[in-house]
Order: structure tokens, then sequence, then C-alpha cells
């Protein structure tokens, strides 16, 4: 063996020198509900070390294994600019919306346009939000993206852990009791312009009060003129929580690029005849890992998760849900539909858990794939777990090529055989596209759809 | 030259021959009725002019407008005017029939250097041709054939026929699962299709369908050939005796005098076949 | 859930396990514990050759390494239960007089009478016609019935330690072949250690006459059960190969960890049945019952071969077992049909495996799981379309139903596609009797019991039309009584 006068670090040993390394401002200049945290989070990730696929939770998908390059992980000081241009750009058309931008993680003051909100709402940085609301901090930060207490899962806690002990910033969203926003809230988000890979750890809360009601859209893209460094990696972790008579209609759109990876982690926690629905789109990425879990904790809770996953190339996309039925007469829902090609890999492992005495649920989750090329890959594992006798449950998953016989009526009506196959994977992706409540969203979503498959315009969602 | 020109196909699948020499021609104005028992080869027929591609032609040729249909693509054959009414129309979730008539209806306008049907044009052609048989106009703005019924879904094809305006229409066992009220609708909705330029290929197990629709020619398909020929009269014999008569070169009613009744369960006596 | 149905279960809970008792009988059981010496033990009171101790001995020596690594033992599934003491349980017990019989005269009457209580008996003019019957107690195989009207046909039925006498070169060339003794902890135990089972054979082109059946008896206290079954068809044959199991009430678990192996030629069909009684414990304390532990798989090894799992689980405390088939051969089928019953403190953790790798593959897979009282009942199932495997199916359905409210029903089904030919199909549900089911049933003046046994029955009719004509009515009669106590 060669003589190596210094031992390589671990990849999990560059982060704990990092955390060391970190400035006091960057430690302790925040509230305490979040400051608090950090040593014993950093403790937590230290123990657990990257998720492998000896995980369980993580069978599909090696998070270590990707994470090859040395990055820079010590957070930027100040937020990295991006131009006007280049948010206008991104912006979608015919959306009214209060905008928030972040750069490489950290919120943007001068890109963002939030405007002029209902008394008491506030949506903007996570740090100054951090400031502002100490007390909704105090009750909400932490509670439901909560690593020391993963109870059912602790294999998904380190990616938390590690997010807890370096969150600088992200986004805040507030919207008090009996309050509606007037305008959906985008946020656009982007990656840091750079050579050096950036491992960016993002943090977002939202708070949505007893009886209050938002739409967020949030979208990760990348302008052709603020390409990833290689390799770079977003570690993010959102919580939501939503009240009593409360509304959260939540989408994002991932869709950053080839080079960049991402593992996000979302957990919602909805109170009493509270609706939460959410939408998670991938259309581009290297590695992308999402960790979605709900809990509806009232009765009469409505969830509905859907997702949609365009994978081409290497992408290896990966969608993990748990939705925690932990409370009675709750409905909840998911679509997640996948369309596989090149090297793809496509995974999806939901899981539906019905507690003890959470009678009347009735919880449907459902499964489908396309796989367009052998070379593509499709691992489905819907689960259902359920300790209730008095339950609706279902789950279904499908996995397989466009339908021939679909193909030949197509052509035997004289649309070309390309075009017929285009038609039929819009028709595919139509329904998640049609759960979408931002008509510039659909309109949108409709057009990336039928321009990654060639089918133009002409799949118009409700024509 | 007549619009439509089988002569001598023979067809396989996996070394099991179909279609063993099949002659016949279609002209414009024309009702051609192709009637046979289950496995005669009848569908087969239909799916091989459509452009299933399963199927071996192993020897004859189709022509179709004195160009050989066999060589061209399903969707060439529609935009040229080859139309099929599927025995099993296929659902298509997701696929709005709106969006993929327009497709359709301006593909095969395209290939036959007719100009783009605008969006008024369009909807004024789909109201006209639901009408024509009595299809619910909200079937119209579904998923093509999603949750529709049997009856639907039949009469949504006919739809598509008046929608595509064919030369060649060819009708694979359209009558089946109708009752006769929808039977009914569907020969209305093709009497009223009828003209001097279109050709129509009505493949179909009973007689009844003819009782609507008036066929020129009546053909009868036996182990994959075109055992006779005749006009609506055919159509009547078959029902009544079966095709027992018509099997192993005509010398068949011997065959028929030793008691078969017709496979597809009339009760043929015995002695009836025996007096024809 | 109503009232009445909650008092009903109560009722069910309290009803006693019907095989309980113990037979008296002599046995030769060797001390508790497990090292190199207990394996030689072992292999010389079975007077077997050099190559299978050289192989139990390196099964050994495989499931030693495995012991001493941290976290060796496999516990992914989802179950709660102690590990069992390796070092505290006999790994060889039989009865004692003659480990093996030359005739039916030579068996005791003890013996005799202990399978004709379980309704098995074993005097061929007394048998079901139709039926040969292994009898294994404990860990020896004790008689095999019509043997010799199985020899006209070519078949070779006979315990394993038999066949290990007779058929060396059979045996030695299959065993180990479809299981590797490294496919899992207990395959290595197992493989280490068992004693005896069942060996089948059908040559080329052979029907099997009848239906060839097992029927497995734990009778000693502190003994491991491990038995391992050998099934090779030949080219076009055909066998119907079928098991049943129950067990004394021991306050202490047992441990069953069987091996079953199937070798399925070329147009090949091989059918085997499981009727799983071993006693599950005391229902309210859940003391004591089996541990079911057990690895079956089979391999369609030539084209157009076939394998068909059906299995009725009502017993053990723990059963966890996923019968799998290998589907290497083209236009290859695989099927796995399942009823598992889970009542007082019993946990399942069963379902298949179907690996696809050849063309036009196809696998069904049919699973119901009931589940009562406080037991704790799962799917388990992987379906795996390997690359090469063009045009593969799999049509998977798990139904899962619900009786009283601290039980647990749980589907976990892993889908791994890596042909874009392939087709598969998921569907599960999870839910309770019907109350609209129940109160159409009560309209018709069903009772309650009636009822539930009525749509339970009719939940499981599909897996249960798949057993051999002469087991599914004992099938039947075994859900009836897992059901309730008084309807007959």
């Amino acid at each position: 063996m060669p003589a190596t006068v210094q031992e390589e670090l671990s990849t999990e040993d560059r982060f704990l020198q990092a955390f060391e390394g970190l400035s006091d401002e960057a430690k302790n200049g925040t509230v305490e509900a979040v400051q608090g945290r950090r040593r014993r989070a950093i403790e937590q990730f230290e123990a657990l070390g990257f998720p492998t696929n000896q995980l369980e939770a993580y069978k599909y998908t090696n998070v270590a294994k990707a994470l090859r390059h040395e990055y820079r992980i010590a957070p930027a000081e100040a937020a990295p600019q991006a131009s006007t241009e280049e948010v206008e750009a991104l912006l979608l058309p015919d959306l009214d919306a209060h905008v928030v931008v972040t750069v490489g993680g950290r919120y943007s003051e001068e890109r963002s346009d939030v405007g002029a909100l209902p008394n008491g709402a506030f949506v903007g940085s996570f740090a100054e939000g951090a400031n502002a609301h100490p007390d909704v901090f105090d009750a909400h930060y932490g509670q439901y993206a909560d690593f020391e207490s993963e109870a059912g899962d602790p294999e998904q806690s380190a990616m938390t852990a590690l997010n807890a002990a370096f969150a600088q910033d992200g986004l805040f969203l507030y919207v008090p009791e009996d309050v509606a926003l007037d305008k959906p809230v985008y946020a656009l988000h982007l990656p840091s312009a750079g050579d050096e890979p950036l491992f960016a750890q993002p943090r977002h809360l939202f708070v949505i009060e007893e009886n209050a009601e938002a739409r967020l859209i949030e979208m990760r893209r990348a302008p052709e003129q603020r390409e990833h460094a290689p390799g770079s990696f977003t570690n993010a972790v959102r919580e939501a929580y939503v009240g009593a008579h409360g509304h959260f209609d939540h989408y994002i759109v991932q869709d950053e690029g080839a080079g960049a990876s991402q593992h996000t982690t979302f957990d919602a926690y909805h109170e009493t005849e509270s609706v939460f629905d959410t939408l998670t789109v991938t259309l581009s990425g290297d590695l992308v890992r999402n960790n979605l879990t709900i809990t509806p904790a009232g009765e009469f809770c409505e969830s509905h998760l859907n997702g949609l996953y365009l994978g081409s190339g290497e992408m290896h996309v990966d969608n993990r849900t748990i939705v925690e039925h932990a409370a009675p007469d709750c409905v909840s829902n998911q679509l997640y539909k996948g369309i596989l090609e090149d090297d793809a890999t496509g995974v999806f492992n939901g899981r539906v858990h019905v507690h003890r005495g959470s009678q009347r649920i009735n919880a449907y989750q459902s499964n489908k794939n396309i796989v367009l090329e052998r070379s593509a890959q499709i691992y489905s594992k819907p689960e259902l777990e359920i300790y209730a006798d008095d339950v609706e449950c279902s789950h279904g998953s499908t996995t397989g090529e466009l339908d021939e016989d679909a193909i030949f009526y197509l052509r035997s009506r004289g649309i070309p055989a390309e075009r017929a196959r285009a038609m039929l994977l819009g028709a595919f992706a139509r329904d998640v596209v049609e759960s979408v409540r931002s008509e510039p969203l659909a309109a949108w979503l409709t057009d990336e759809v039928g321009a990654r498959y060639g089918a133009g315009q002409a799949l118009g969602v409700g024509s | 030259m007549p619009l439509l020109e089988i002569e001598d196909l023979h067809i396989g699948i996996e070394d099991t021959e179909i279609l063993r020499g099949v002659d016949l021609n279609a002209d414009g104005g024309e009702v051609h009725a192709i009637m046979g028992p289950n496995g005669s080869g009848k569908s087969t027929l239909a799916k091989v002019l459509a452009g299933r591609e399963e199927y071996e032609v192993t020897q004859g040729s189709v022509h179709y407008d004195g160009e050989d249909l066999l060589e061209m693509e399903a969707e060439e054959r529609a935009q040229e005017g080859v139309f099929m009414a599927f025995q099993y129309p296929v659902e298509l979730p997701g696929v709005s029939q709106q969006n993929f008539l327009k497709e359709s209806v301006n593909a095969v306008r395209e290939a036959q250097g007719k100009e783009e049907l605008g969006a008024a044009d369009f909807i004024k052609m789909v109201r006209e041709k639901s009408d024509l048989v009595d299809l619910d106009e909200a079937l119209t703005k579904r998923s093509v054939n999603e949750g529709f019924s049997g009856g639907e879904k039949k009469r949504n094809e006919i739809f598509h026929l008046a929608m595509l305006e064919p030369r060649l229409a060819i009708l694979d066992e359209t009558d089946s699962g109708l009752d006769i009220d929808a039977l009914r609708i569907v020969a209305d909705g093709v009497n009223q299709l009828r003209d001097s330029d279109r050709a129509f290929v009505i493949i179909t197990h009973y007689q009844r369908l003819l009782n609507y629709i008036e066929p020129d020619y009546v053909h009868a398909m036996v182990d994959g050939q075109i055992a006779k020929t005749g006009d609506k009269s055919l159509a009547v014999e078959l029902e009544e005796r079966g095709y027992e008569w018509l099997s192993g070169d005509g010398v068949a009613e011997s065959k028929a005098s030793e008691g078969n009744a017709s496979e597809n369960g009339a009760a043929t006596e015995p002695e009836e076949a025996a007096v024809a | 859930m109503s009232t009445a149905e909650t008092e009903y279960l109560q009722a069910k809970a309290d009803q006693e396990y019907e095989h309980g008792w113990t037979t008296d009988i002599e046995s030769d059981t060797v001390e508790p514990g497990l090292d190199e010496e207990t394996v030689r033990l072992i292999s010389a009171k079975k007077d077997e050759p050099e190559w299978l101790l050289e192989w139990r001995l390196k099964a050994y020596r495989y499931f030693d390494r495995l012991t001493d690594e941290r976290d060796f033992y496999p516990d992914w599934a989802h179950l709660d239960y102690d590990e069992p003491d390796f070092q505290n349980m006999s790994y060889y017990s039989a009865p004692k007089e003659k480990a093996q019989y030359d005739s039916m005269d030579e068996v005791p009457q003890e013996l005799l009478d202990t399978f004709e209580r379980l309704g098995i008996p074993l005097e061929e003019q007394k048998a079901l016609t139709g039926v040969a019957v292994d009898a294994v107690m404990d860990s020896v195989s004790v008689a095999t019935t019509f043997q010799e009207k199985l020899e006209e046909a070519g078949v070779l039925f006979m315990s394993f330690g038999e066949a290990v006498q007779e058929h060396p070169d059979l045996v030695r060339e299959n065993m180990g072949s479809v299981v590797p003794y490294t496919d899992n902890l207990y395959a290595a135990l197992n493989s280490a250690v068992f004693s005896d089972g069942s060996f089948v054979y059908v040559p080329e082109g052979v029907t099997c006459p009848m239906e060839l059946s097992t029927y497995f008896r734990i009778n000693e206290q502190g003994t491991g059960q491990f038995e391992r079954t050998l099934i090779v068809a030949e080219e076009g044959s055909y066998v119907s190969y079928m098991e049943g199991c129950t067990a004394p009430m021991r306050k202490e678990n047992q441990l069953h960890a069987a091996v079953v192996e199937i070798i399925a030629e070329e147009d090949a069909e091989v059918k085997y049945s499981t009727i799983q009684n071993w006693y599950p414990g005391n229902p309210e304390t859940g003391e004591g019952g089996v541990f079911n532990l057990v690895t079956k798989r089979g391999i369609c090894k030539g084209d157009r071969a076939k394998i068909s799992w059906t299995q009725l689980e009502t017993g053990s405390a723990v059963t966890q077992k996923y019968p799998s088939v290998i589907l290497k051969g083209d236009d290859s089928v695989g099927e796995f049909y399942s009823v598992a019953f889970t009542k007082g403190h019993q946990q399942a953790d069963t379902g298949t495996k179907m690996t696809h790798i050849g063309e036009n593959t196809k696998s069904t897979i049919i699973s119901k799981g009931i589940s009562a009282g406080v037991a704790e009942n799962s799917y388990r199932g992987l379906v795996k379309i390997n690359e090469g495997a063009e045009n593969a199916r799999n049509f998977s359905q798990c139904d899962s139903l619900l009786i009283g409210e601290e039980c647990g029903a749980h589907t976990f089904p892993y889908i791994e596609v890596g042909n874009p030919s392939a087709k598969v199909e998921h569907e599960a549900t999870t839910s309770k009797v019907g109350e609209d089911q129940m109160f159409y049933c009560h309209q018709r003046g069903l009772g309650e019991e009636e009822a539930l046994k009525l749509i339970v029955n009719g939940f499981c009719k599909e897996i249960l039309a798949e057993l051999p004509m002469e087991f599914a009515v004992e099938a039947k009669e075994l859900l009836a009584i897992e059901l309730e106590g008084s309807v007959g």
C-alpha cells in the first residue's frame, strides 16, 4: 500500500470538521429553537452517517455513494446574486404571485418581490422570520422534521439532523389564524454559480394557522447561464403545519438539470378538518430523493400527495412517502406516476400507516410507471401498515411499456406512430397534471410534458 | 380498377394459416358483407386490411386505389382513406376525444391535401356527426372510450367513421353485443354515410345487422376462404342453414345432412339442410 | 365492529388448539447444544456417507460464522419475538425403538395411533385412496404408505434418509442446488442439522398416479424440527405434493426450520400445497407456540415448466416464509396462492418471491391475510423482472381482512422491473368485513357467526380451490374451526 502522509477524511468527517469550523454568527446568530438543536443534531448525524442502501428505507438509493465530491460546506456569508433578467425569465407566465427567490439556499432580498400581504402574514427569509416570530419558531421549528424523535423511522433522520446542524436560511411562510393569502406565493430556488460544488442546506418552515389558507408554488430551476458546478448537492428540509380548518396547497417542481443532486425532506402535520395538498414534479437532476411524511393528526383531514417523475439520461429519482394516519375519519390519496427512458431509474416507496384507533380511514395509494427503454429501471414498493379494522385502504402499482393496442388504434385513425406515442405519454401524465389547481402552473407543466415527448400543446388540459 | 382489390390472399400467424386464398373486389358505392363462423378468418382479414403487424402475408396481394396496401403503415392507410371500426375499441385514458379527433382528422386531411380544419368548423363537425349516431355530446368531451358502455363504444366508432370520411370503411363485428335499439342507431348512421364514392366491408356473425344495412354482396367465409358469394338472400340462407354445407369444396350437402346443427346456434333441422 | 362480533371474537380466541396433546413414546433425543460434534452425531446416527457429513459441516461452519457477527439475526420482517437460543435446544429426536421401519407391521402402535388421531391413518387399507403419506414424527420419518404402487409408476417417494441411502447420486446432485446453505441463517442451520424429510423423484413423462403427502408432527419437548424436502420432476412429468403439520401445546417455543427445494425440468409441473397448523401458542398470553421459519424455493429449470405453491397458514406463533419460484425456462409459470390466518398473539410475515429470468415467463400471486385478536399479519413479496425476461407478466393481488381493533394487517410488495416489455400489476386492499355484507346476511336470517364464516370463506375461496380435492375439505374445516367455535 502506498504510504500516505495524511489519512484521508471520510465524507462524514468533512462535515463534522466543517461544523466545528462554523463561525459564531453561523452557529448562534439566530433564535434558540434553531441554534439550540445544532450540537445534538451533528451528534446524531455522526452516529448515523449518510444513508447507504443497507438501510431498508434507502434500499434502492445510495446517498452516501452519490457524495463523491469535495463540497463547499460552510454556509456562504451573504446570498450570492442572480440578475433581475434571470429571475424574470423564470417566472410563470400569467401568475400573479408574491415572489420570493433563493440563490444557493440563501434568501435573496433584492430579487424577491413579496408585495403587500394581508395583516400579520409573513412571506420571506427563514433567518429574518426567525427573529421576527421567535414564538412561532418555538412552537413549530423542528417539531415535524424532528431528527430526535423520528420514532417510526430513525433511518430517515440522518439527513434531517445534518440539515438541522447547519440550517441558516431558506423560506418562512406564516399565515396567521383566519387569514387567507390573496395570491399564491411563488418561490424560485436558483443554484449559486461557481466552479466548486456546493453542498447547500436550505431550511423552510411553513405555518398556516387555524382557518388560514395559502398556496405555495416552489420551483427549483437551473437556467442555462447558471449551471451547477458538477456534483452540487442540496439537502433541503421543509416543515409544514396546517391548523384546524386550514388549507395549504403546495407544489414543488424539481428541474435543476443534470449534474446536480438533491435530498429533500418534507414533514407536514395537519390538524382537524384541514386540507393539505402537495405535488412533487421531478423533471431533471442526477440523484433526487424525496422523503415526504404527512401526519393528519386531527379528525376529518384530507391529504393529497401526488407526484410525476420523468426520468431520462442517468437520472435516479426516488420518492419515499409516508402517511401517518394518527387520527380517525381521515382521507388520504396518493398518485405517483413515472415515465423512464435512457438509463434512468425510478423508485417509489410509499407507506400508509394507520395507527391503532384511527378508525374509518380511507387511504388510497397508486403508483404507475411506463418504461420506455430496456436500460431504464423501476422499483416500486407501495406499503400498507394497518392497525385499525374499520378502514378502506388500497394500493396499486403497475409497470409496463406503452400499450401496443392503443398505439395501433391511434395509428389506424391516421396518427403517425411517433405522435401516437407522444399523445399516450401526455395522456398518462394527464391526471397528475390535472390535479394542479393553479392554472398558470398547470399550463406550464402541460407544455413541459408535451415538449419532452414531442406532443406540443395539443395535450391541453381540460379541453 | 376497383377501389379494393384482394387477390389470392394467404395470411398466417406463427405457422398457422388463417386465410387460404381470399379474392374480393369492392368499389365505391358498394356494401359488401362478409359472414362466417368463429375462426373462419373474417376478423383476421379486417385486421390485415387495417395494418396489424403480427400477421404474415405468405401469398397474394391487396391493392387499394391501385396502390399496394400491404406496403403501407397503418397510419398511412388511414390517411389514404381506409377506416376500420374495431370489434373491441381500445380505451385511451387521459386522451380526450376532442384532441384525438382534431389530430386524427387533420392528419387525414393533410395527407389528402386538404386544409386544416379550424376550431369553429371542427366543433360544428363534431356536433353534426355525433348527431348522426345519436352520441351524447358529453362523450365527445371525455377520454376516448374510457368508461363507455359497449353500445357507446360501437357508436363512437361510427362517429369516428363519420368524422374521418374514409373511402373504404371496414366494420369488424360492429353489431356484436348491441341490443336492437343500439343496432338500429348504428345501422342508421352507416346508411346515412353510404354514398357513391365510399365502399363498405361489413364483417358480421349474424344476419340481423343486414336487415338494417342492405348489402349489395354477401360473402360467406369458411376456413379462410370465400366459399360463396351472393346477394342479400345468401345472408338469410346462411342464417338458416349455417356454414357446414359450404365447407369442403362445395360437397358439404351430405355433411350437413349428417345432422350437424348450425354452429352459431340457429336450430337448423337436418331435413331442411338436406332439402336445400 | 359490533359488540356481537367482539364477543364472538373473544369466544374464538378462547377456543382451544385441537391438536395440543402429546404422545407418550420413548424417544432417542440428543442433549441440547450445537457444535461440530452434534452435526457428526446426527450424521452418524443416520449412517450417512462422507460427502453428506462434509456438506453438513460446511453448512455448520457457515452458520457458526454468521452467528459470530454482530446483528447476525435477520430482523427485517414485521415480527417481534425473542430469537431462539440455538444452544438450548436439542437437534435430534426420534422414536426410540427404531429409526427406520421395514414394513408397516413394525411401526409401534402408539405411533400409528398418533397419526390416526390426527386423521392420517397409515395403514393402507384405512388410508385415503389416492394419497400416499410420509409421516414424520419429530425429526424422523416413521412410515411411508403406498410406496410399492408408486414404484410401479417409477415414482420415488420416501424419507430423505432412505433416499440418501438408496439414491445417493440423485440426492447429491440436487440438494442445495435451489436453496444453498448460504442462503440465510435458517437454511444454513437446517443444512447442518436436518434429520429427515421427504424425497420425491418423478421420472420423465410420468404423471404421478396419486397425491403425495407428508405429515409433520413435533412431539418431543425442547426439540427443533429441521426437515428437508426435495422434489425433482423430470421433463414432462407431473406431481402434486401436500404437507400438513401439527404440534402439542408446549409452554416454551419450538423451532421449525425446514428447507424445501423443487426442481422442475422442461414441461414439468409441480404443485405444492401446505396446510400449516402448528401450535400457535396460548391465545391470551402468547406463551409457547412454534416458530415456523422456513425456506421454500423452486426452480422452473426448463421451458414451459410450472411450479405452484398453495398454502393455508393457520398455526404457529411466528411464521416467516416466502415460497418462491425462479422462472428460468422460457414460458415457465410460477404461482403463489396463500391464506394466512392469524389470531391471538400470532404473527405472520409471509409471501413469495418471483424471479423472472426466461422470456414470456408468467407469475400470479394471490394472497389473502386475515388478522384477528392482537395478531400481526404481513404480506411481503418480491417480483423481480430481470433484464432478459422479455414479455414477462406478473399479476399480484393481496387482500387483507381485519377482525377487531387490536390486530394489524400489512402489505409490503417489492417490485423491481428491468425490462420494458414486462407488465407488472399489483393490487392490494385492506378492509374489515363489510357491514353491508353482514347486514345482507342477517337480513337473510344468518347469525353473526354464520355470516362471518360465510364471508371469510368467500374471501378465501379462490385459494382453497387451488388445494387438491382431498385436502380442500380439510382446509375448509380447519378454517371454520379457526374462525368460530360452534358452527360446523
